[in-house]
């Protein structure tokens, strides 16, 4: 923690960090490592997650959203449907088998949110994988870096699994050294 | 969202910890000057409220009989909070719970790393989802500003005070360091300077709660993007929820629709409290909705 952060805890100003979109592309080439070296294979599945708001400004962001959505993926063939979970965040969740379209459409709508103003709420993006069980990539728009997320049954996550994917793939992917930002997500509807 | 600094309300916290440190000089000058005994004093209660400090966490829990859950026992609870800290970019708190019908939550902890969120089981079933995501942000917005941390630095020198006024008689009865003579008339001087000290921080330390906790609001409108959650969470747990008619009109009997709660408001109140009144709260909150949606 800086001066800066220093002044600004003294001052209780609450600043939250913006969304850093640099390196999400990175897992497109990652990929094919996840392949072949870690029996990762893509479930065809992404989503982005970012929180819900009841303001004018961002229905129309959503609407916008939905708009991109539907033009960009006639061109891609992707399927796309929006969610919202119990939580209540609002998912878009992307659906195809070419990994190169899901990377660009997930950049397209953080894109857009950034650019109307929501870059601070947004959670994460999330690449599903499948192994022995289902295996998820989360991309922290904060701080700019992946995680690897493995569900086991009831809020339990194999963190040695986890561990084992961080080291066979950080020199590919930019991977969250800071394990105590591995937030877990819980909940997610795919 | 660009969210404006509220410079009136940095203004205010800074000019109150000015004159904190102002006072609490000139105290230590007076101290150090009249040659108190009371030198040692100080280093006991250094120590005294650094144990207080290192071990708030686990201090507060027990005086509030709340219990750390884990993940498994309450999973909603924690992914919530895990969401929230993962927008403020804040490590994942302990979490405890205190069973109790009282609607109410509260942070402490001396830092991000160390700080532990406890909430009741009423607030949990009294607010919705909204609500309740909204009075988290604000007790992790305390977390991320330190307050726990601020405060008790802030105190430090007032609890000195208080304890010379207390127990300076004890001290001068005992002689003193040297048992000279002249020691009654300094000491009854400490002793009035010393009420004086105790007074003033206190009241400014007051101002100085009131303030953290109108930038904890802040702080939880901007991680929830809703400041009108926080307003109705407020409003529910302080109890002006009945006022607001839920009923269609015509089915409340005449007077039930002019309830008026008996407000406990005077300028004297407010100067002790350590949080602003609801309505000042609700008031700001609004006032942060407008900046949003303008």
């Amino acid at each position: 923690m800086g001066l800066k952060g220093m002044f600004d805890s003294l001052l209780g100003r609450s600043k939250l960090p913006p969304s850093n979109t640099e390196r999400l592309f990175a897992i497109s080439t990652a990929v094919v490592t996840m392949e072949v070296n870690l029996n990762l294979h893509s479930s065809g599945q992404a989503g982005i997650c970012f929180k819900s708001m009841s303001l004018s400004q961002y229905e129309n962001t959503r609407k916008e959203i939905e708009e991109l959505l539907s033009y960009s993926t006639q061109e891609t063939g992707t399927n796309f449907r929006i969610e919202k979970d119990k939580y209540n965040f609002l998912w878009a969740i992307l659906d195809d088998n070419d990994f190169e379209d899901l990377v660009t459409n997930i950049h397209m709508i953080s894109q857009t949110l950034i650019e109307q103003g929501f870059s601070e709420q947004i959670l994460c993006a999330v690449y599903r994988f499948e192994s022995e069980g289902p295996v998820y990539w989360i991309y922290n728009f904060k701080q700019g870096s992946y995680y690897p997320f493995v569900p086991r049954s009831k809020q339990e996550r194999d963190n040695s699994m986890e561990l084992r994917l961080k080291a066979l793939i950080e020199n590919e992917l930019p991977v969250e050294k800071n394990v105590e930002k591995w937030y877990p997500l819980w909940g997610m509807p795919f | 969202m660009k969210w404006k600094h509220d410079r009136g309300l940095e203004g205010r916290m800074l000019l109150t910890l000015f004159l904190l440190a102002a006072v609490y000089l000139l105290f230590l000058a007076f101290l150090f000057y009249s040659g108190a005994p009371q030198m040692f004093m100080l280093l006991f209660i250094g120590v005294f409220m650094g144990a207080q400090y290192y071990y708030s966490d686990r201090l507060v829990l027990w005086t509030m009989h709340a219990t750390i859950v884990s993940e498994y026992e309450e999973p909603e609870l924690h992914q919530t909070i895990t969401r929230l800290c993962a927008i403020a970019d804040l490590p994942i708190p302990r979490i405890a719970v205190v069973n109790t019908s009282i609607p109410n939550a509260f942070a402490t902890g001396r830092g991000p790393k160390n700080a532990v969120v406890a909430v009741t089981t009423g607030l949990m079933d009294q607010l919705n989802q909204g609500e309740l995501e909204a009075v988290l942000a604000h007790e992790l917005s305390h977390v991320k500003n330190r307050d726990m941390a601020i405060l008790t630095i802030a105190s430090f020198i007032s609890t000195l005070a208080f304890y010379i006024v207390r127990y300076s008689f004890y001290f001068g009865g005992m002689g003193g360091m040297g048992g000279r003579r002249k020691e009654s008339g300094g000491i009854i001087a400490i002793w009035i300077v010393s009420l004086l000290v105790w007074v003033i921080s206190f009241l400014l330390i007051r101002a100085l709660s009131r303030y953290r906790e109108f930038a904890a609001d802040r702080g939880s409108a901007v991680i929830t993007g809703q400041p009108s959650n926080l307003a109705s969470a407020l409003t529910k747990i302080s109890g002006i929820m009945p006022r607001i008619p839920q009923d269609d009109l015509r089915s409340v009997e005449g007077m039930n629709a002019f309830f008026i709660i008996p407000a406990v408001s005077g300028s004297f109140m407010n100067l002790l409290s350590t949080h602003p009144s609801t309505e000042k709260r609700l008031a700001a909150l609004e006032k942060l909705q407008q900046e949003l949606e303008f």
